[in-house]
């Protein structure tokens, strides 16, 4: 009998081995993987919103210390200024460009990076890749 | 043959946002995936535990799954290193062997029950040393395949064999002395 003895054809223990009947899983192994994974209930907010919430909090935040530290007339200043600045920044065709391009580099990544589908290669798999 | 799609095609299907095609990777897997993680820890928490764990790392991996690649060895290389660092972890808390019979599920009555071919054969198994284990257990479940189990275990396809062939003949070593104890 040699090492690799496994080339040859199914012996009594192989066929026995083979044959053995898979261990019966706990119940509910199954619902609670897919509970886990597949059927997760989705967020209640996407990763968007909940960054853009979490900033419309902090101004919020921001105008009320503003009024109650400074009254009225710091508020009014503040947010006059704010729309001052804006106003004059959103008027100048350089920055309006720069948005432009930024919007643009941003929408042109994400065609590279969202939700690319698996290509059914035919060749076989390289090294594993276990996460 | 699987009925349905094939592996590759559900996995492309979920990255598309289909999760019903998770689903059906679920219920064609689940339960090798259990019993590998069971025979390799002798426990059904910590094999619930281990399997759950793969689905759930899977799931989330899915992107880096390679095209081309069996989804049954990409899962159970996943469940496989999931049972390794269980048991590492109890080598590392108790610092002794494994508990020949570990299984809290099975009780007094269950022990004294005869024992047939297929449960001498399984328990046989069991107190293989943890790598021929796993390499009976992934014989079991992918038949020969030996690229496959060299691939989930991380292991030169020649020591596959080797580890198969030594395993085969401490598994009937283990079954000649059962035979003579019990008669």
């Amino acid at each position: 009998m040699t090492m690799h003895d496994a080339d040859r054809p199914l012996d009594a223990l192989d066929r026995a081995i083979l044959g053995l009947a898979l261990e019966e899983p706990p119940s509910g192994l199954r619902a609670s993987i897919l509970l886990a994974t597949a059927y997760r209930p989705a967020p209640l907010f996407s990763f968007w919103e909940l960054s853009l919430l979490g900033a419309l909090g902090a101004v919020a935040v921001w105008f009320a210390a503003l009024l109650i530290l400074g009254g009225g007339a710091l508020f009014v200043h503040t947010v006059t200024t704010i729309a001052s600045v804006a106003t004059s920044a959103l008027s100048n065709g350089a920055t309006l460009a720069w948005l432009a391009a930024g919007g643009a580099t941003a929408v042109w990544l994400s065609l590279f990076t969202v939700s690319q589908p698996v290509a059914h290669a035919s060749h076989r798999s390289g090294p594993r890749n276990v996460p | 043959m699987k009925a349905g799609p094939e592996d590759g095609e559900l996995v492309a299907m979920t990255l598309q946002g289909n999760s019903e095609a998770f689903a059906t990777l679920v219920e064609r897997y689940d339960r090798a995936v259990y019993h590998l993680s069971y025979r390799m820890l002798h426990n059904v928490e910590d094999a619930r535990d281990a399997t759950q764990e793969a689905f759930f790392k899977a799931f989330r991996s899915l992107r880096t799954f390679r095209a081309g690649a069996k989804f049954s060895t990409w899962i159970f290389a996943i469940a496989y290193h999931a049972c390794c660092d269980r048991l590492a972890r109890r080598k590392h808390d108790a610092s002794d062997e494994l508990p020949d019979r570990a299984d809290p599920a099975r009780g007094p009555e269950q022990e004294a029950i005869a024992l047939d071919e297929a449960s001498r054969l399984r328990r046989a198994i069991d107190s293989l040393p943890e790598k021929y284990r796993a390499v009976v257990t992934l014989f079991h479940l992918q038949g020969r395949q030996y690229e496959e189990i060299a691939t989930v275990l991380g292991l030169p396809m020649g020591t596959v064999k080797t580890h198969l062939f030594r395993a085969k003949e401490q598994l009937r070593r283990l079954l000649d002395g059962m035979e003579v104890t019990e008669s």
